[in-house]
């Protein structure tokens, strides 16, 4: 169902104000969204003072930053920091990208983060993505083929059929597409979502796979794929240059033309 | 995990609007406002075969100035819903996914629909 407004748990309160104890004369202000599950009370926005002299260029430097020195408490997912593990996804400034891959100096004014859109939140800027990770283990992400195991050659691709998944299969499942989706948000629950169908047809267009078919029947659902507007957040968002949208697309054409 | 009770992320609240997503939504209004149109155009041709009173009174509310700004409103919601449209058409046919050119579309579709709105004014206007 459609809810414009958070509910009344997730309402969010102005927070704490940690001021710049550095005399730094290069500030600049975070807002960090925060939720402890552990106090039971609202989520807040704390606003952190940074010393921005003594600072890294990405957003993930100054997350870091202000765990090291201001609060230690600040809780985020990160892993690799070079945008290849999709861990630090969040919502940076309006946009949800990996905080290790953007600059804040691309940003004017204050910074603000909050986790990415529409999830449980966990504490902090992680959200919970089970349903997400449900969903697409729901798409079988490996190769299906007839094959027993017994065999001893390997299944080959042409060059062409490799090119095919150019664009698909560089997608980390960070899921910046799926939560900027409004269509996600409003019917996460049974909408796959950009990510997610990304993968789908990933699968379905790989030369190797051999259950083409039952994959594209799988997703022809009015709820599972056709939730898709082409609202082109998911395209928007994309840490990796990727087009959910297109893939999508692609999908609705196969399904259309077979 | 059970976590009923764990707050949602602001959505809406804080995601920046994207001229894609803002003329996807502008696209779903204007349409529902083309169908309220479509009852006003129903009125306007029953009152044509009800006689020239009935005409008269409908024209005297279409060239007060809530009329005229009401049909002009209109058609500009039938020409961005027209040209945006095609926007789709085109996406369905598997072309146009592009980010920029997307970007471009849309904008083609905002501006087309100012200036279709023009046109249509000026030949009403029996300008040409």
């Amino acid at each position: 169902m459609v809810q414009f407004n958070l509910p009344q748990n997730s309402k969010i309160e102005v927070g704490k104000y940690y001021k710049d104890i550095t005399n730094s004369k290069n500030l600049k202000k975070v807002n960090v969204y925060r939720w402890d599950p552990s106090t039971g009370k609202n989520p807040q926005v704390d606003t952190f003072e940074v010393d921005m002299d003594n600072c890294g260029p990405k957003v993930l430097d100054i997350l870091f930053k202000i765990k090291n020195e201001i609060d230690p408490s600040l809780t985020f997912r990160r892993s690799c920091a070079h945008g290849v593990c999709g861990s630090c996804a969040m919502n940076i400034d309006g946009v949800n990208t990996l905080a290790c891959i953007k600059s804040h100096t691309d940003i004017n004014g204050d910074l603000n983060v909050y986790p990415l859109p529409h999830l449980k939140v966990l504490k902090d800027l992680i959200g919970d993505l089970t349903t997400l990770y449900k969903q697409y283990e729901s798409i079988k992400p490996w190769l299906e083929t007839k094959q027993t195991g017994e065999e001893k050659t390997e299944i080959k691709q042409t060059q062409k059929d490799r090119e095919k998944l150019d664009g698909y299969y560089e997608c980390i499942l960070c899921a910046c597409c799926s939560t900027s989706c409004p269509s996600y948000w409003w019917n996460g629950d049974k909408y796959l979502g950009p990510a997610v169908l990304l993968q789908a047809y990933r699968w379905i267009n790989d030369s190797r796979d051999g259950d083409k078919k039952a994959r594209l029947k799988k997703v022809a659902d009015e709820l599972k794929l056709y939730r898709c507007h082409t609202i082109m957040n998911c395209t928007n968002s994309c840490p990796k240059g990727l087009n959910p949208a297109k893939a999508i697309g692609s999908i609705k054409k196969m399904l259309a033309t077979s | 995990m059970k976590n009923n009770n764990n707050p949602l992320s602001p959505h809406l609240q804080i995601y920046s609007w994207q001229i894609s997503s803002l003329l996807s939504i502008a696209h779903r209004i204007v349409g529902v406002i083309n169908i309220l149109a479509i009852t006003l155009i129903c009125f306007w041709t029953l009152s044509l075969l009800l006689g020239e009173n009935s005409y008269l009174t409908t024209k005297i509310f279409l060239e007060s100035f809530l009329g005229k700004f009401i049909v002009i409103f209109l058609c500009w919601t039938f020409s961005f819903h027209i040209l945006n449209e095609i926007r789709h058409l085109i996406w369905d046919l598997g072309y146009g996914f592009d980010l920029k050119v997307s970007k471009i579309t849309g904008v083609l579709a905002l501006v087309g629909s100012f200036v279709f709105t023009i046109l249509f004014y000026l030949i009403g206007k029996n300008i040409f």
